[in-house]
Protein backbone atom coordinates (compact mmCIF):
# COMPACT_ATOMS: atom_id res chain seq x y z
CA UNK A 1 0.00 0.00 0.00
CA UNK A 2 1.29 3.43 -0.97
CA UNK A 3 -0.27 6.84 -0.60
CA UNK A 4 -0.31 7.14 -4.37
CA UNK A 5 -2.84 4.28 -4.39
CA UNK A 6 -5.37 6.74 -2.99
CA UNK A 7 -6.66 9.96 -4.58
CA UNK A 8 -5.74 13.34 -3.13
CA UNK A 9 -9.14 14.72 -2.11
CA UNK A 10 -8.08 18.16 -0.94
CA UNK A 11 -9.57 19.81 2.15
CA UNK A 12 -12.82 18.46 3.53
CA UNK A 13 -15.11 18.54 6.53
CA UNK A 14 -17.05 15.98 8.54
CA UNK A 15 -20.66 15.40 7.53
CA UNK A 16 -22.76 16.15 10.63
CA UNK A 17 -26.53 16.16 11.12
CA UNK A 18 -26.97 19.91 11.89
CA UNK A 19 -25.58 20.68 8.43
CA UNK A 20 -27.58 18.15 6.39
CA UNK A 21 -30.11 20.64 5.06
CA UNK A 22 -27.50 23.30 4.32
CA UNK A 23 -25.38 20.86 2.34
CA UNK A 24 -28.26 19.34 0.40
CA UNK A 25 -29.84 22.70 -0.41
CA UNK A 26 -26.77 24.89 -0.94
CA UNK A 27 -24.09 22.51 -2.26
CA UNK A 28 -21.25 24.35 -0.51
CA UNK A 29 -17.87 24.41 -2.21
CA UNK A 30 -16.17 21.77 -0.10
CA UNK A 31 -13.71 19.31 -1.60
CA UNK A 32 -15.01 16.23 0.21
CA UNK A 33 -16.84 14.86 3.24
CA UNK A 34 -15.88 12.35 5.87
CA UNK A 35 -18.79 10.24 7.08
CA UNK A 36 -18.98 8.45 10.44
CA UNK A 37 -19.67 4.89 9.27
CA UNK A 38 -21.85 3.85 12.22
CA UNK A 39 -24.26 6.75 11.67
CA UNK A 40 -25.16 5.27 8.31
CA UNK A 41 -25.31 1.58 9.21
CA UNK A 42 -29.06 1.95 9.43
CA UNK A 43 -31.87 0.47 7.38
CA UNK A 44 -33.02 3.75 5.88
CA UNK A 45 -34.44 7.17 6.59
CA UNK A 46 -33.14 10.71 6.40
CA UNK A 47 -29.47 9.86 7.00
CA UNK A 48 -29.30 7.46 4.06
CA UNK A 49 -31.23 9.88 1.87
CA UNK A 50 -28.76 12.65 2.71
CA UNK A 51 -25.74 10.43 2.13
CA UNK A 52 -27.04 9.41 -1.29
CA UNK A 53 -27.41 13.07 -2.18
CA UNK A 54 -24.01 14.04 -0.79
CA UNK A 55 -22.28 11.16 -2.53
CA UNK A 56 -23.79 12.18 -5.85
CA UNK A 57 -22.02 15.53 -5.58
CA UNK A 58 -18.88 15.01 -3.48
CA UNK A 59 -16.21 12.40 -2.79
CA UNK A 60 -16.63 10.76 0.63
CA UNK A 61 -14.60 8.57 2.95
CA UNK A 62 -16.00 6.29 5.65
CA UNK A 63 -14.58 6.83 9.12
CA UNK A 64 -15.53 4.37 11.85
CA UNK A 65 -15.42 4.55 15.63
CA UNK A 66 -16.41 1.01 16.63
CA UNK A 67 -14.24 -1.48 14.76
CA UNK A 68 -12.32 -2.00 18.00
CA UNK A 69 -9.18 -3.21 16.28
CA UNK A 70 -7.36 -3.59 19.58
CA UNK A 71 -10.04 -5.49 21.47
CA UNK A 72 -9.41 -9.05 22.55
CA UNK A 73 -13.03 -9.84 21.64
CA UNK A 74 -13.49 -11.52 18.26
CA UNK A 75 -13.93 -9.12 15.37
CA UNK A 76 -17.60 -8.24 14.97
CA UNK A 77 -18.51 -10.02 11.71
CA UNK A 78 -21.93 -8.40 11.51
CA UNK A 79 -20.37 -4.95 11.86
CA UNK A 80 -17.81 -5.68 9.17
CA UNK A 81 -20.47 -6.99 6.81
CA UNK A 82 -22.50 -3.83 7.30
CA UNK A 83 -19.40 -1.73 6.69
CA UNK A 84 -18.57 -3.67 3.54
CA UNK A 85 -22.14 -3.24 2.29
CA UNK A 86 -22.02 0.48 3.06
CA UNK A 87 -18.76 0.80 1.14
CA UNK A 88 -20.15 -1.11 -1.83
CA UNK A 89 -23.18 1.16 -1.91
CA UNK A 90 -21.41 4.51 -1.49
CA UNK A 91 -17.95 3.84 -2.95
CA UNK A 92 -15.82 5.85 -0.51
CA UNK A 93 -12.29 6.87 -1.47
CA UNK A 94 -11.14 4.88 1.58
CA UNK A 95 -12.22 3.48 4.95
CA UNK A 96 -10.60 4.32 8.27
CA UNK A 97 -10.93 3.52 11.95
CA UNK A 98 -8.91 4.00 15.10
CA UNK A 99 -5.90 2.26 16.55
CA UNK A 100 -7.61 1.49 19.83
CA UNK A 101 -10.10 -0.77 21.55
CA UNK A 102 -13.66 0.28 22.31
CA UNK A 103 -14.94 -2.61 24.40
CA UNK A 104 -14.38 -6.10 25.72
CA UNK A 105 -16.48 -9.02 26.92
CA UNK A 106 -19.24 -8.17 24.46
CA UNK A 107 -19.67 -4.70 25.97
CA UNK A 108 -19.02 -1.40 24.24
CA UNK A 109 -17.56 1.65 25.99
CA UNK A 110 -18.19 3.95 23.02
CA UNK A 111 -14.79 5.45 23.65
CA UNK A 112 -11.39 5.11 22.00
CA UNK A 113 -9.07 3.46 24.51
CA UNK A 114 -5.33 3.24 24.01
CA UNK A 115 -3.40 0.01 23.80
CA UNK A 116 -0.20 -0.93 25.58
CA UNK A 117 2.62 -0.62 23.06
CA UNK A 118 3.79 -4.21 23.39
CA UNK A 119 4.71 -7.01 20.99
CA UNK A 120 1.53 -8.84 22.02
CA UNK A 121 -0.70 -5.89 21.15
CA UNK A 122 1.19 -5.22 17.95
CA UNK A 123 0.85 -8.78 16.70
CA UNK A 124 -2.82 -8.89 17.75
CA UNK A 125 -3.72 -5.67 15.92
CA UNK A 126 -1.75 -6.54 12.78
CA UNK A 127 -3.60 -9.85 12.49
CA UNK A 128 -6.95 -8.14 12.90
CA UNK A 129 -6.24 -5.36 10.40
CA UNK A 130 -5.26 -7.95 7.83
CA UNK A 131 -8.54 -9.81 8.45
CA UNK A 132 -10.51 -6.59 8.18
CA UNK A 133 -8.80 -5.66 4.93
CA UNK A 134 -9.53 -9.12 3.54
CA UNK A 135 -13.19 -8.74 4.49
CA UNK A 136 -13.48 -5.24 3.10
CA UNK A 137 -11.44 -6.23 0.06
CA UNK A 138 -9.43 -3.02 0.27
CA UNK A 139 -6.67 -1.48 2.38
CA UNK A 140 -7.80 0.63 5.32
CA UNK A 141 -6.32 3.51 7.29
CA UNK A 142 -5.70 3.48 11.02
CA UNK A 143 -5.88 6.66 13.08
CA UNK A 144 -3.81 7.57 16.12
CA UNK A 145 -6.08 8.40 19.07
CA UNK A 146 -5.78 11.01 21.80
CA UNK A 147 -4.97 9.31 25.08
CA UNK A 148 -5.09 10.21 28.73
CA UNK A 149 -3.30 7.20 30.14
CA UNK A 150 -0.28 5.12 29.19
CA UNK A 151 0.69 1.64 30.25
CA UNK A 152 3.68 0.59 32.31
CA UNK A 153 4.09 -2.51 30.11
CA UNK A 154 4.73 -0.53 26.91
CA UNK A 155 8.07 -1.39 25.34
CA UNK A 156 7.93 1.08 22.47
CA UNK A 157 6.65 4.57 21.77
CA UNK A 158 3.27 5.25 20.21
CA UNK A 159 4.90 6.38 16.97
CA UNK A 160 7.02 3.23 16.78
CA UNK A 161 3.90 1.18 17.46
CA UNK A 162 1.72 2.76 14.77
CA UNK A 163 4.52 2.83 12.21
CA UNK A 164 5.29 -0.86 12.76
CA UNK A 165 1.62 -1.84 12.60
CA UNK A 166 1.15 0.05 9.33
CA UNK A 167 4.19 -1.67 7.83
CA UNK A 168 3.30 -5.18 9.01
CA UNK A 169 -0.43 -4.91 8.21
CA UNK A 170 0.27 -3.00 5.01
CA UNK A 171 -2.34 -0.37 5.79
CA UNK A 172 -2.43 3.41 5.58
CA UNK A 173 -2.31 5.97 8.37
CA UNK A 174 -4.83 8.67 9.15
CA UNK A 175 -2.68 11.06 11.09
CA UNK A 176 -4.72 13.11 13.53
CA UNK A 177 -2.58 16.19 14.10
CA UNK A 178 -4.66 17.35 17.06
CA UNK A 179 -4.45 13.91 18.67
CA UNK A 180 -0.66 14.00 18.44
CA UNK A 181 -0.65 17.41 20.09
CA UNK A 182 -3.07 16.34 22.84
CA UNK A 183 -1.22 13.11 23.62
CA UNK A 184 2.15 14.88 23.50
CA UNK A 185 0.95 17.24 26.23
CA UNK A 186 -0.69 14.47 28.27
CA UNK A 187 2.33 12.16 28.12
CA UNK A 188 5.11 14.74 27.76
CA UNK A 189 6.63 13.78 24.47
CA UNK A 190 7.80 15.88 21.57
CA UNK A 191 5.14 15.92 18.82
CA UNK A 192 7.82 16.65 16.25
CA UNK A 193 9.57 13.42 17.15
CA UNK A 194 6.27 11.64 16.52
CA UNK A 195 5.87 13.19 13.07
CA UNK A 196 9.46 12.43 12.14
CA UNK A 197 9.02 8.72 12.88
CA UNK A 198 5.91 8.14 10.78
CA UNK A 199 6.62 6.56 7.37
CA UNK A 200 5.83 9.17 4.72
CA UNK A 201 4.32 6.79 2.19
CA UNK A 202 1.77 5.47 4.69
CA UNK A 203 0.07 8.78 5.51
CA UNK A 204 -3.10 9.20 3.44
CA UNK A 205 -5.17 11.62 5.51
CA UNK A 206 -4.94 14.22 8.28
CA UNK A 207 -7.50 15.12 10.89
CA UNK A 208 -7.63 18.65 12.26
CA UNK A 209 -9.77 19.43 15.29
CA UNK A 210 -10.03 21.49 18.45
CA UNK A 211 -9.44 20.35 22.01
CA UNK A 212 -10.12 21.67 25.49
CA UNK A 213 -7.54 22.51 28.12
CA UNK A 214 -8.22 21.12 31.60
CA UNK A 215 -4.98 22.32 33.13
CA UNK A 216 -3.64 18.93 34.08
CA UNK A 217 -4.49 17.48 30.70
CA UNK A 218 -5.92 18.25 27.28
CA UNK A 219 -9.14 16.61 26.14
CA UNK A 220 -9.84 15.83 22.52
CA UNK A 221 -13.34 17.30 22.55
CA UNK A 222 -13.75 18.46 18.93
CA UNK A 223 -15.73 21.41 20.25
CA UNK A 224 -13.30 24.28 19.73
CA UNK A 225 -11.51 25.88 16.80
CA UNK A 226 -8.19 24.32 15.85
CA UNK A 227 -5.52 25.83 18.12
CA UNK A 228 -2.56 27.71 16.70
CA UNK A 229 -0.12 25.11 18.02
CA UNK A 230 -1.99 22.43 16.10
CA UNK A 231 -1.91 24.54 12.94
CA UNK A 232 1.84 24.86 13.40
CA UNK A 233 2.17 21.10 13.75
CA UNK A 234 0.03 20.68 10.65
CA UNK A 235 2.34 22.94 8.69
CA UNK A 236 5.29 20.88 9.85
CA UNK A 237 3.46 17.70 8.82
CA UNK A 238 2.89 19.13 5.32
CA UNK A 239 6.62 19.74 5.01
CA UNK A 240 7.34 16.15 5.91
CA UNK A 241 4.50 14.28 4.24
CA UNK A 242 3.62 16.45 1.26
CA UNK A 243 0.17 16.45 -0.28
CA UNK A 244 -2.15 14.66 2.10
CA UNK A 245 -5.94 15.04 2.15
CA UNK A 246 -6.99 17.00 5.23
CA UNK A 247 -10.26 16.90 7.13
CA UNK A 248 -11.76 19.24 9.73
CA UNK A 249 -13.63 17.44 12.55
CA UNK A 250 -16.16 19.22 14.75
CA UNK A 251 -18.50 17.07 16.85
CA UNK A 252 -19.75 19.19 19.73
CA UNK A 253 -20.88 22.80 19.92
CA UNK A 254 -21.04 22.45 16.17
CA UNK A 255 -20.88 25.91 14.55
CA UNK A 256 -22.41 27.20 11.34
CA UNK A 257 -21.19 25.38 8.27
CA UNK A 258 -19.33 28.52 7.17
CA UNK A 259 -16.98 28.14 10.15
CA UNK A 260 -16.04 24.64 9.05
CA UNK A 261 -15.46 25.86 5.51
CA UNK A 262 -13.24 28.67 6.80
CA UNK A 263 -11.23 26.11 8.77
CA UNK A 264 -10.87 23.86 5.72
CA UNK A 265 -9.82 26.92 3.70
CA UNK A 266 -7.19 27.75 6.29
CA UNK A 267 -5.85 24.21 5.94
CA UNK A 268 -5.68 24.76 2.20
CA UNK A 269 -3.94 28.12 2.58
CA UNK A 270 -1.31 26.66 4.88
CA UNK A 271 -0.78 23.87 2.40
CA UNK A 272 -0.48 26.31 -0.50
CA UNK A 273 1.98 28.49 1.39
CA UNK A 274 4.09 25.47 2.30
CA UNK A 275 3.98 24.36 -1.34
CA UNK A 276 5.63 27.63 -2.37
CA UNK A 277 8.59 27.22 -0.04
CA UNK A 278 11.37 24.63 0.01
CA UNK A 279 10.41 21.56 1.98
CA UNK A 280 12.15 18.52 3.36
CA UNK A 281 9.71 16.39 1.37
CA UNK A 282 8.73 17.45 -2.12
CA UNK A 283 5.05 18.24 -2.04
CA UNK A 284 4.37 16.52 -5.31
CA UNK A 285 6.77 13.66 -4.82
CA UNK A 286 4.09 10.98 -5.02
CA UNK A 287 1.96 12.13 -7.87
CA UNK A 288 1.91 14.81 -10.49
CA UNK A 289 -1.70 15.40 -9.43
CA UNK A 290 -0.69 16.52 -5.95
CA UNK A 291 -0.55 20.22 -6.55
CA UNK A 292 -3.11 21.38 -4.02
CA UNK A 293 -5.93 20.98 -6.49
CA UNK A 294 -7.71 17.73 -5.77
CA UNK A 295 -8.68 15.29 -8.46
CA UNK A 296 -12.45 15.35 -8.30
CA UNK A 297 -15.35 13.88 -10.22
CA UNK A 298 -16.45 16.03 -13.13
CA UNK A 299 -19.75 16.86 -11.47
CA UNK A 300 -18.24 17.79 -8.11
CA UNK A 301 -18.97 21.49 -8.32
CA UNK A 302 -22.19 21.08 -10.29
CA UNK B 1 5.87 -10.17 33.09
CA UNK B 2 3.49 -7.88 31.16
CA UNK B 3 -0.20 -8.05 31.94
CA UNK B 4 -1.94 -10.04 29.17
CA UNK B 5 -3.93 -7.76 26.88
CA UNK B 6 -7.27 -9.41 27.61
CA UNK B 7 -6.72 -9.05 31.35
CA UNK B 8 -5.70 -5.42 30.93
CA UNK B 9 -8.75 -4.55 28.87
CA UNK B 10 -11.10 -6.38 31.24
CA UNK B 11 -9.65 -4.56 34.23
CA UNK B 12 -9.98 -1.16 32.59
CA UNK B 13 -13.51 -1.96 31.51
CA UNK B 14 -14.51 -2.79 35.07
CA UNK B 15 -12.89 0.37 36.43
CA UNK B 16 -14.35 2.67 33.79
CA UNK B 17 -17.88 1.33 34.25
CA UNK B 18 -17.78 1.11 38.06
CA UNK B 19 -20.98 2.92 39.17
CA UNK B 20 -19.30 5.25 41.67
CA UNK B 21 -16.04 5.81 39.85
CA UNK B 22 -12.66 4.24 39.46
CA UNK B 23 -11.80 4.53 43.18
CA UNK B 24 -14.72 2.33 44.15
CA UNK B 25 -13.90 -0.04 41.32
CA UNK B 26 -10.32 -0.35 42.51
CA UNK B 27 -11.46 -1.18 46.03
CA UNK B 28 -13.25 -4.25 44.76
CA UNK B 29 -10.36 -5.51 42.63
CA UNK B 30 -8.73 -8.49 44.31
CA UNK B 31 -5.94 -9.30 41.85
CA UNK B 32 -4.22 -5.94 41.46
CA UNK B 33 -0.46 -5.80 42.15
CA UNK B 34 0.42 -4.61 45.65
CA UNK B 35 1.45 -1.25 44.23
CA UNK B 36 -2.06 -0.80 42.85
CA UNK B 37 -3.16 0.59 39.51
CA UNK B 38 0.12 2.50 39.25
CA UNK B 39 1.85 -0.77 38.41
CA UNK B 40 -0.26 -0.98 35.26
CA UNK B 41 -1.15 2.60 34.33
CA UNK B 42 1.49 5.31 34.50
CA UNK B 43 0.76 8.28 36.73
CA UNK B 44 2.75 11.44 37.26
CA UNK B 45 2.71 14.60 39.38
CA UNK B 46 -0.10 16.05 37.28
CA UNK B 47 -2.45 13.06 37.34
CA UNK B 48 -2.31 9.77 39.20
CA UNK B 49 -3.05 6.49 37.48
CA UNK B 50 -6.49 6.50 39.08
CA UNK B 51 -7.23 10.05 37.95
CA UNK B 52 -6.22 9.14 34.41
CA UNK B 53 -8.57 6.16 34.40
CA UNK B 54 -11.26 8.43 35.85
CA UNK B 55 -11.06 10.64 32.75
CA UNK B 56 -12.26 7.66 30.72
CA UNK B 57 -14.91 6.78 33.30
CA UNK B 58 -16.36 10.28 33.06
CA UNK B 59 -16.27 10.28 29.29
CA UNK B 60 -18.01 6.88 29.20
CA UNK B 61 -20.87 8.00 31.40
CA UNK B 62 -21.39 11.48 30.01
CA UNK B 63 -21.22 10.40 26.37
CA UNK B 64 -24.02 7.89 27.00
CA UNK B 65 -25.95 10.33 29.19
CA UNK B 66 -25.84 12.88 26.36
CA UNK B 67 -26.99 10.28 23.83
CA UNK B 68 -29.90 9.25 26.07
CA UNK B 69 -30.85 12.89 26.75
CA UNK B 70 -31.09 13.43 23.02
CA UNK B 71 -33.22 10.34 22.43
CA UNK B 72 -35.48 10.72 25.50
CA UNK B 73 -36.17 14.45 25.90
CA UNK B 74 -39.64 13.95 27.37
CA UNK B 75 -38.59 11.27 29.86
CA UNK B 76 -35.85 13.64 30.97
CA UNK B 77 -38.27 16.55 31.21
CA UNK B 78 -40.67 14.58 33.40
CA UNK B 79 -37.90 13.34 35.71
CA UNK B 80 -35.72 16.45 35.81
CA UNK B 81 -31.98 16.44 35.21
CA UNK B 82 -30.84 14.93 38.51
CA UNK B 83 -33.32 12.07 38.50
CA UNK B 84 -32.60 11.37 34.84
CA UNK B 85 -28.89 11.28 35.63
CA UNK B 86 -29.53 8.76 38.41
CA UNK B 87 -31.84 6.75 36.18
CA UNK B 88 -29.12 6.48 33.52
CA UNK B 89 -26.55 5.45 36.15
CA UNK B 90 -28.70 2.49 37.12
CA UNK B 91 -29.75 1.73 33.57
CA UNK B 92 -26.16 1.44 32.33
CA UNK B 93 -25.37 -1.04 35.10
CA UNK B 94 -28.28 -3.24 34.10
CA UNK B 95 -28.09 -2.67 30.36
CA UNK B 96 -24.51 -1.74 29.41
CA UNK B 97 -24.07 -0.95 25.71
CA UNK B 98 -23.26 -3.92 23.52
CA UNK B 99 -23.80 -2.54 20.03
CA UNK B 100 -21.35 -0.63 17.80
CA UNK B 101 -23.77 2.28 17.37
CA UNK B 102 -24.34 4.57 20.33
CA UNK B 103 -27.88 5.08 19.00
CA UNK B 104 -28.68 1.59 20.32
CA UNK B 105 -27.85 2.41 23.93
CA UNK B 106 -31.44 3.42 24.75
CA UNK B 107 -33.03 0.28 23.39
CA UNK B 108 -34.01 -1.08 26.81
CA UNK B 109 -34.76 2.09 28.75
CA UNK B 110 -38.52 1.54 28.61
CA UNK B 111 -38.13 -2.03 29.87
CA UNK B 112 -35.86 -0.79 32.67
CA UNK B 113 -38.43 1.83 33.66
CA UNK B 114 -41.28 -0.72 34.02
CA UNK B 115 -40.10 -1.77 37.47
CA UNK B 116 -38.14 1.34 38.41
CA UNK B 117 -39.03 3.28 41.58
CA UNK B 118 -39.44 6.44 39.48
CA UNK B 119 -42.43 4.77 37.84
CA UNK B 120 -44.31 4.76 41.14
CA UNK B 121 -44.79 8.52 41.00
CA UNK B 122 -44.97 8.69 37.21
CA UNK B 123 -46.37 5.32 36.09
CA UNK B 124 -46.54 6.46 32.47
CA UNK B 125 -42.76 6.77 32.15
CA UNK B 126 -42.21 3.33 30.60
CA UNK B 127 -44.83 4.03 27.92
CA UNK B 128 -43.36 7.47 27.31
CA UNK B 129 -39.86 6.04 26.89
CA UNK B 130 -41.25 3.33 24.59
CA UNK B 131 -42.77 6.01 22.37
CA UNK B 132 -39.55 8.04 22.34
CA UNK B 133 -37.54 4.94 21.48
CA UNK B 134 -40.00 4.08 18.69
CA UNK B 135 -39.46 7.52 17.14
CA UNK B 136 -35.71 6.82 17.07
CA UNK B 137 -36.20 3.41 15.44
CA UNK B 138 -38.72 4.67 12.91
CA UNK B 139 -36.43 7.58 12.02
CA UNK B 140 -33.78 5.12 10.84
CA UNK B 141 -36.11 2.29 9.82
CA UNK B 142 -36.21 0.66 6.38
CA UNK B 143 -37.10 2.67 3.30
CA UNK B 144 -40.00 1.78 0.99
CA UNK B 145 -42.26 3.74 -1.32
CA UNK B 146 -45.28 4.60 0.78
CA UNK B 147 -48.67 4.49 -0.86
CA UNK B 148 -49.63 8.04 -1.73
CA UNK B 149 -52.98 9.51 -2.71
CA UNK B 150 -51.66 9.95 -6.22
CA UNK B 151 -50.53 6.32 -6.44
CA UNK B 152 -53.85 5.15 -5.04
CA UNK B 153 -55.77 7.16 -7.64
CA UNK B 154 -53.65 5.63 -10.39
CA UNK B 155 -54.88 2.15 -9.48
CA UNK B 156 -58.03 1.27 -11.49
CA UNK B 157 -61.07 1.34 -9.23
CA UNK B 158 -62.04 -2.21 -10.09
CA UNK B 159 -58.73 -3.40 -8.61
CA UNK B 160 -59.19 -1.69 -5.25
CA UNK B 161 -61.25 -4.43 -3.56
CA UNK B 162 -58.52 -7.06 -4.09
CA UNK B 163 -55.71 -4.66 -3.27
CA UNK B 164 -53.53 -5.82 -0.40
CA UNK B 165 -52.31 -2.95 1.72
CA UNK B 166 -49.20 -3.77 3.73
CA UNK B 167 -47.70 -1.81 6.57
CA UNK B 168 -44.67 0.29 5.63
CA UNK B 169 -41.65 -1.62 7.03
CA UNK B 170 -40.61 1.27 9.28
CA UNK B 171 -44.05 1.72 10.88
CA UNK B 172 -44.54 0.71 14.52
CA UNK B 173 -47.79 0.40 16.43
CA UNK B 174 -47.40 0.70 20.19
CA UNK B 175 -49.80 -0.72 22.72
CA UNK B 176 -49.74 1.65 25.71
CA UNK B 177 -51.62 1.99 28.97
CA UNK B 178 -51.11 5.75 29.28
CA UNK B 179 -51.92 8.59 26.90
CA UNK B 180 -48.32 9.62 26.37
CA UNK B 181 -48.53 10.99 22.80
CA UNK B 182 -49.81 14.40 23.94
CA UNK B 183 -47.08 14.64 26.57
CA UNK B 184 -44.32 13.95 24.06
CA UNK B 185 -45.79 16.42 21.59
CA UNK B 186 -45.96 19.13 24.26
CA UNK B 187 -42.28 18.61 25.14
CA UNK B 188 -41.22 18.55 21.49
CA UNK B 189 -43.11 21.80 20.85
CA UNK B 190 -41.75 23.46 23.96
CA UNK B 191 -45.18 23.77 25.58
CA UNK B 192 -46.13 23.08 29.18
CA UNK B 193 -46.77 19.39 29.62
CA UNK B 194 -49.27 17.55 31.74
CA UNK B 195 -48.80 14.09 33.25
CA UNK B 196 -50.23 11.42 30.96
CA UNK B 197 -53.70 10.18 31.87
CA UNK B 198 -54.39 6.49 32.30
CA UNK B 199 -56.05 5.00 29.27
CA UNK B 200 -55.24 2.16 26.92
CA UNK B 201 -54.30 3.36 23.47
CA UNK B 202 -52.61 2.27 20.28
CA UNK B 203 -50.08 4.73 18.90
CA UNK B 204 -48.88 4.55 15.32
CA UNK B 205 -45.38 5.86 14.62
CA UNK B 206 -44.53 6.45 10.97
CA UNK B 207 -42.21 8.49 8.80
CA UNK B 208 -42.90 10.75 5.89
CA UNK B 209 -40.26 12.76 4.00
CA UNK B 210 -37.70 11.86 6.63
CA UNK B 211 -39.83 13.22 9.50
CA UNK B 212 -41.28 10.98 12.17
CA UNK B 213 -44.92 11.42 13.09
CA UNK B 214 -47.06 9.69 15.71
CA UNK B 215 -50.64 9.76 16.88
CA UNK B 216 -53.20 7.65 18.68
CA UNK B 217 -55.20 5.36 16.47
CA UNK B 218 -58.96 5.30 16.50
CA UNK B 219 -60.35 1.87 17.34
CA UNK B 220 -61.63 1.16 13.84
CA UNK B 221 -58.44 2.18 12.11
CA UNK B 222 -56.40 0.07 14.52
CA UNK B 223 -58.49 -2.91 13.49
CA UNK B 224 -57.92 -2.02 9.85
CA UNK B 225 -54.15 -1.64 10.30
CA UNK B 226 -53.97 -4.84 12.29
CA UNK B 227 -55.83 -6.64 9.51
CA UNK B 228 -53.43 -5.23 6.93
CA UNK B 229 -50.57 -6.82 8.86
CA UNK B 230 -52.05 -10.23 8.19
CA UNK B 231 -52.73 -9.71 4.50
CA UNK B 232 -56.29 -8.37 4.46
CA UNK B 233 -57.57 -6.89 1.21
CA UNK B 234 -58.88 -3.37 0.81
CA UNK B 235 -62.40 -4.86 0.70
CA UNK B 236 -61.78 -6.58 4.07
CA UNK B 237 -60.56 -3.30 5.51
CA UNK B 238 -63.65 -1.48 4.23
CA UNK B 239 -65.84 -4.07 5.94
CA UNK B 240 -63.94 -3.68 9.22
CA UNK B 241 -64.30 0.09 9.18
CA UNK B 242 -68.01 -0.17 8.34
CA UNK B 243 -68.53 -2.66 11.16
CA UNK B 244 -66.53 -0.98 13.91
CA UNK B 245 -66.52 2.76 13.27
CA UNK B 246 -70.16 3.29 14.14
CA UNK B 247 -70.23 6.01 11.48
CA UNK B 248 -73.55 6.91 9.90
CA UNK B 249 -71.81 7.22 6.55
CA UNK B 250 -69.23 4.40 6.30
CA UNK B 251 -68.00 5.56 2.89
CA UNK B 252 -67.23 9.05 4.16
CA UNK B 253 -65.59 7.51 7.21
CA UNK B 254 -63.42 5.28 5.07
CA UNK B 255 -62.42 8.23 2.90
CA UNK B 256 -61.44 10.18 6.02
CA UNK B 257 -59.34 7.34 7.40
CA UNK B 258 -57.75 6.52 4.06
CA UNK B 259 -56.69 10.15 3.68
CA UNK B 260 -55.01 9.98 7.11
CA UNK B 261 -53.24 6.72 6.34
CA UNK B 262 -51.92 8.03 3.06
CA UNK B 263 -50.88 11.28 4.69
CA UNK B 264 -49.08 9.40 7.46
CA UNK B 265 -47.31 7.09 4.95
CA UNK B 266 -48.53 4.02 6.79
CA UNK B 267 -49.06 1.64 3.87
CA UNK B 268 -47.26 0.22 0.89
CA UNK B 269 -48.70 -2.07 -1.76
Amino acid sequence: MKRADFPFLGFGVGLRRPHYSHIVERRPKVDWFEVVSENFMVAGGRAIEVLEDVRAHYPIVLHGVSMSLGSTDPLNRDYLKKLRDLAKRFDPAWISDHLCWTGVGGRNLHDLLPLPYTEEALSHVVTRIRRVQDTLERPMLIENVSSYLAFADSTMTEWEFIAEIAEQADCGILLDINNIFVSAFNHRFDPNEYLDAIPVERVVQYHLAGHSDHGTHLLDTHDHPVRDEVWALYERAIRRFGAVSALVEWDDNIPEFAVLMETADRARQIYDAAARTPTEQSLDANSTERTGKPALPADHRA
Amino acid sequence: MPTPLKELESLLYRLITAPSGVGEGLASERNLPRTGLGAIVLGDERLSAEERADIYANMYFYRLLDALKEDFPATRKVLGDDAFHNLVTGYLIEYPPTQPSVAECGRFLSRYLRDHPQSVDAPYLADLAALERATVEVFQGPDANALSAEAMRAIPADQWPALKLRLHPCVQVLDVEWRVADLLRAVEEGRDWQPAARGAAKIVVSRRSGRVRYRELEQSEYRAIDAARTGATFANICDLVAEHSGALDPVAELNRLLARWLSDAIFIV
